[in-house]
Order: C-alpha cells, then structure tokens, then sequence
C-alpha cells in the first residue's frame, strides 16, 4: 500500500503534511530520530489543499525542547514509524542556517523528544559499549530486586523491546523493571516498596522515590544518568495492578513463573506471557512501533494510583525545572522580609534557623552570612547546591538536608533528629504553605511541634487564590491554601500564639503568619 | 435513591441527585484509599525506629535515624 503522507515543507516552524491517515512518523536529522508525531493527533489543520493534491494539509510545529537546536543545515528525513517508508530527505537550512545542526547535550551525547515530549539522551544514539553498560546496570538491578525478595521482569518500553525487536528501542531513554508482589493490599505493597528501596541504599545504589509504590534507581553508563524505573504491582481478586499504568483483569500464571527474552543478546527476566502484559500496556497494536505512543490509562485505574500510592511529591516537576532554568542565574544578593525577621528574632534567642522550602538558598546564605547556624531544607536540593559549595568555601554554619513535606516518614525521621538536639529554633516557611498539598500544610505544623519545643517561631508567608480579582494564581500554587485553616493547624500543633497580616506582595493577596512556640 | 426511579422521562433532579452521590461515593472511596500510604509510612517508620529507641542507646538511635534518612 502507498504511504498516505507527503510532507509540504520543513521549515522554522515545523513541518507542513498532507496526509488522510493518522500515522506515527519519524523525523530524523542527519539520519537519527529526533522525533515521532502523529499525523493528525499532534497537528493542526493549515487551509485549504487547492492545487496541492487531494490530501488537507496539517501543520506540525517543532516542539520547544527541540526549537533551539534548530539553527544551521541538516539532512531532514520523514519516514513513517512502523514500515520505516521514507516521505521526505533533503538538504534542509534552518534559522541562519550556519554550521551543522546538532541535538546534542554540552557532553556531545545526542539527544531525542520521548514520548513523555522531554528532549533526553536517547539509545538511538549511543554506542554498543554503552548499551552494555547499561544492560550491565539492569543485570545489577535485578539482581538486587531478588535479593530483596521480589521476583523482577523488564517491563513497558524494556519489555516492548526485548520481546518485539530484541533490542532495547532506539526512541526509549530509560529502562523499566517491574514486579508483582506477594501481598494483595497496597498498605503491604508500599511497605515492601519501602523495604526493596533501603535495601538497594545499603547496596551503594542512588535511588529516589516519587511513589509509594515505584521508585527510580539512579544508573551512570559512560557520562549519562538514566534512571531505571521499579515499578510494585500487585493482584487483587483476580484483578491486576501494576504501577504506572495498569489496572486490568489479569491471570497470575500470565506473569509467573517468569520466562526469558533476549535484550541485546542478553536474557532478560519476562513474564510467561508476555504478549498478555504488552497488551495491557499498550493495547492490541502493540507489534506496531510508534516512538509517540501515549497511554490512554483509564481514570478508574489512575484514581486508585493516585489514592493508594501517589501524592507524595506535588510540584517536584515545576521546581526540578526551575532548578534547571535557574542553575547558571546569579543568586538573590538581599534577604528576604521575612529572612530579615528571622535574623531578628534568632539573635537574642542564639536560635538556629531551619529555612524550609529554601529554594536555591539566597535567605539561608545571607542568614549564615550573619553568623547565624542554618539548615536549609528543601525535596529538590539539586538548586541548593552551588550554595552549599559557597557556604564551604566560606566555612559558613550552613547545612542543606533533603525534607519532603508530603513523605511523613521523612517529617518524622527529620523531627525525631530535631528533637534529639534540643536547642531554641525559627523555622523560616517561605512560599511554602502555597505550593504544598494539605498534607504538607499540617506536615509543616507537624515538624514545628517537634523542632520547636525548646521554643522558637515560625515565620510563614505564602500567596493566597486571588479569587475574583482577575488575576492567574502563582504558578506554583498547590490546592487553595486558607489563612484560618493554617493558623488551626498551628494552633493545634501547640502554637501559643499565632499573629497573623494580610497584605499584597507583588500586587497579590499575602498572609504572613508568626507562631509562637 | 433507587436506579429503578431512573427511566425515560426522570427529571432532571433525579439525574443530578444521581451524580452527586457517586461524586460522594468518588470522595468517599478516595478518603478511605487515602490512608494506605500514610499507615504504610507509620509502619515503616516504627519498624526501623522504634527497636532502636527502646535500646535507649543514644548511638543507635542516632545511627539508625540517620539510616533511615537515607534510605527515602
């Protein structure tokens, strides 16, 4: 059959196709895949196809990760994801159109949009050495899992691989494990999910948890870090749950005992049936590549995630990205109202200063800089990190330790710590009450009861939903933070006494709360 | 509200009483499946901390805290 696709033109702002069908397609530059889009799903409908044959013309823009790659000539290649026909390959000039255009990172390792639209280092283009490392590293990995009790298989995009190409996909950037667990209630599937993490710690493995049923190990091949994703699954009454994206009657001897595919020549744990599970992945169409695939989970399976496991790590994504945009910006030089305050306040009480939610620091840097002990806390201290270096060289009090609100378990470990260092404290709580959950409202309440019993305050101030005013929300907003809900929650976590001002910051509704300890 | 109430020709209200009580039954389910997370995170924390704390080993509360700390 023809390909039903003609590509119009490639140029700044995209691709323009003509096309009846909706079809995944490949962009390659200068022969590797940079890029998969649909034909109809990720286009937009561009005027009349008069003159130009029979097919309506759709426009398909670069996405923006990609755009500021784009500047220089290349050799462009269309061709259709599943039968690799080729639709368009010319020499194309993009922006000056000077120089070579390369996808690459500052490391000059390649890179590809996923299907999550991420531009990452892709295995399109790496090395067969590399591969191996990190097939080396998922070897490890199971191996790991086993000894923590559980029984791995590679699964979604790995499983994909090893069980329709024998490879691991050129489009995919990490690789999946999963396991189904011997318990049937979530409570026990989150333990176990707990017990296979610190376990794996002990090995000497850098993990991070986003889930109370999945977590990421953290895998250096060559000088790329990927992260291989574990994924809990369990059955319940004949019903299969396995994190991420499936919820669906299944057979328990459709996953053990477990079988065998080749990854790249290397056997990799599958389940007995693996076409049974590739199906609840990605539906019947699964022996058809398409580097765009987006799950269509149903919202009864997503709500039971996310009631049972998730909620762990609200905004983490928009802060690691501003962490990303904001690493090489010059730090905030002056302090904060409020760190000004707490400088105030500390000094008479020889009070040490906990700086929660700090951000890249500037209020913790300054406050250290005054002679003050400060512990800057945040759940992505990956922006905190330039100002520990600084606070080394200048041999400042100045700590930066990993807290996340949401997580109790790591509330309670940080305010047992706390309280076995007894000492009068001000906890700084900038912006935090705003882009926290209700869970991280009453968790901040929470650590100021145990960090405060010696005495202390805390200093809070967030933005409040500015409602009918007109105005869009801080973008960072989580839930509808509420004064009179806050002030109870530290009412009740023994303030004895809460003041509190509502005033404007930056034209918006504020509330700036003092708790007395 | 019975489902059998619900034929051609109910009135609006009925439907709009029907959607409102599965939206309850929606929240209801949720703040039950809610607390799986949190009474897994108590568990957890009382496993690895509280053997420790009754050795009243002031060492081993610190090391095990620590331990903990770095396993999340």
């Amino acid at each position: 059959m023809p390909h039903l696709l003609r590509v119009r033109r490639v140029d700044d702002s995209g691709l323009a196709v003509a096309t009846l069908g909706d079809r995944p397609v490949d962009v390659c530059i200068d022969g590797r895949r940079v890029w998969t889009f649909w034909t109809q799903r990720d286009t937009t409908p561009v005027g009349s196809p008069v003159g130009r044959g029979p097919w309506p013309v759709r426009h398909a823009p670069w996405p923006k990760p990609l755009r500021r790659h784009l500047d220089g000539h290349a050799r462009i290649t269309v061709r259709d994801s599943a039968t690799g026909s080729v639709s368009f390959d010319r020499d194309v000039a993009l922006g000056s159109g000077q120089g070579p255009i390369r996808v690459q990172n500052k490391l000059g390792v390649d890179l590809g949009i996923d299907k999550s639209g991420r531009l990452v280092p892709t295995f399109a283009g790496r090395s067969d050495a590399d591969i191996a490392a990190l097939l080396d590293a998922t070897d490890a990995v199971i191996e790991a899992l086993r000894s923590a009790g559980v029984e791995p298989f590679v699964a979604y995009g790995t499983l994909l691989g090893a069980v329709r190409e024998g490879a691991v996909l050129g489009h995919d950037s990490d690789a999946d494990l999963g396991y189904v667990s011997r318990h049937t209630s979530p409570v026990d599937v989150a333990r176990e999910s707990f017990e296979i993490q610190r376990r794996l710690r002990l090995a000497g493995w850098q993990t991070s948890r986003y889930s109370g049923g999945s977590f990421k190990i953290y895998v250096t091949e060559a000088e790329v870090t990927r992260g291989l994703d574990v994924f809990g699954g369990f059955f319940d009454d004949g019903r299969l749950y396995l994190m991420g994206e499936i919820g669906t009657d299944f057979e328990r001897d459709w996953i053990y005992p477990l079988g065998t595919a080749e990854l790249d020549g290397r056997p990799m744990p599958v389940p007995a049936r693996p076409e049974k599970l590739l199906e609840a992945m990605y539906g019947p169409s699964w022996r058809k590549p398409d580097p765009a695939f987006q799950f269509s989970t149903p919202t009864r399976t997503i709500r039971a995630f996310d009631d049972w496991f998730r909620g762990t790590q609200p905004g983490s994504r928009f802060w690691s990205k501003r962490a990303y945009v904001m690493a090489n910006k010059p730090l905030r030089q002056t302090p904060s109202t409020l760190a000004k305050r707490a400088h105030a306040l500390a000094v008479p009480l020889g009070a040490e200063v906990l700086d929660v939610g700090a951000g890249r620091g500037a209020d913790s840097l300054w406050l250290a800089r005054q002679g003050l002990s400060v512990t800057a806390y945040d759940y992505v201290t990956r922006a905190l990190q330039p100002t520990q270096s600084l606070a080394e060289e200048e041999s400042l009090e100045l700590e930066v330790r990993h807290l996340n609100l949401t997580e109790w378990r790591s509330v309670f470990a940080e305010g047992a710590r706390l309280a076995q260092r007894p000492r009068p404290r001000i906890v700084l709580a900038r912006h935090v009450v705003d882009s926290t959950s209700g869970t991280g409202r009453e968790a901040l309440a929470r650590l100021c009861s145990m960090a405060l019993r010696e005495g202390g305050s805390l200093l809070a101030e967030f933005h409040l939903p500015t409602g009918d005013e007109g105005r869009e929300d801080v973008e960072w907003m989580v839930g509808r933070p509420n004064r009179d809900s806050f002030t109870t929650l530290l009412r009740d976590a023994g303030a004895s006494r809460v003041d509190v001002r509502e005033l404007k910051r930056d034209g918006r509704p504020t509330v700036n709360v003092v708790g007395e300890w | 509200m019975e489902l059998r109430s619900l034929r051609p020709g109910s009135s609006k209200a009925a439907f709009r009483r029907l959607e409102e009580r599965v939206a309850d039954l929606e929240a209801d389910l949720t703040e039950v499946r809610r607390h799986n997370v949190r009474l897994a995170e108590i568990a957890d924390v009382v496993q690895e901390l509280l053997v420790p704390m009754a050795s009243r080993d002031e060492e081993a509360i610190q090391k095990a805290i620590e331990r903990f700390q770095e396993s999340l």
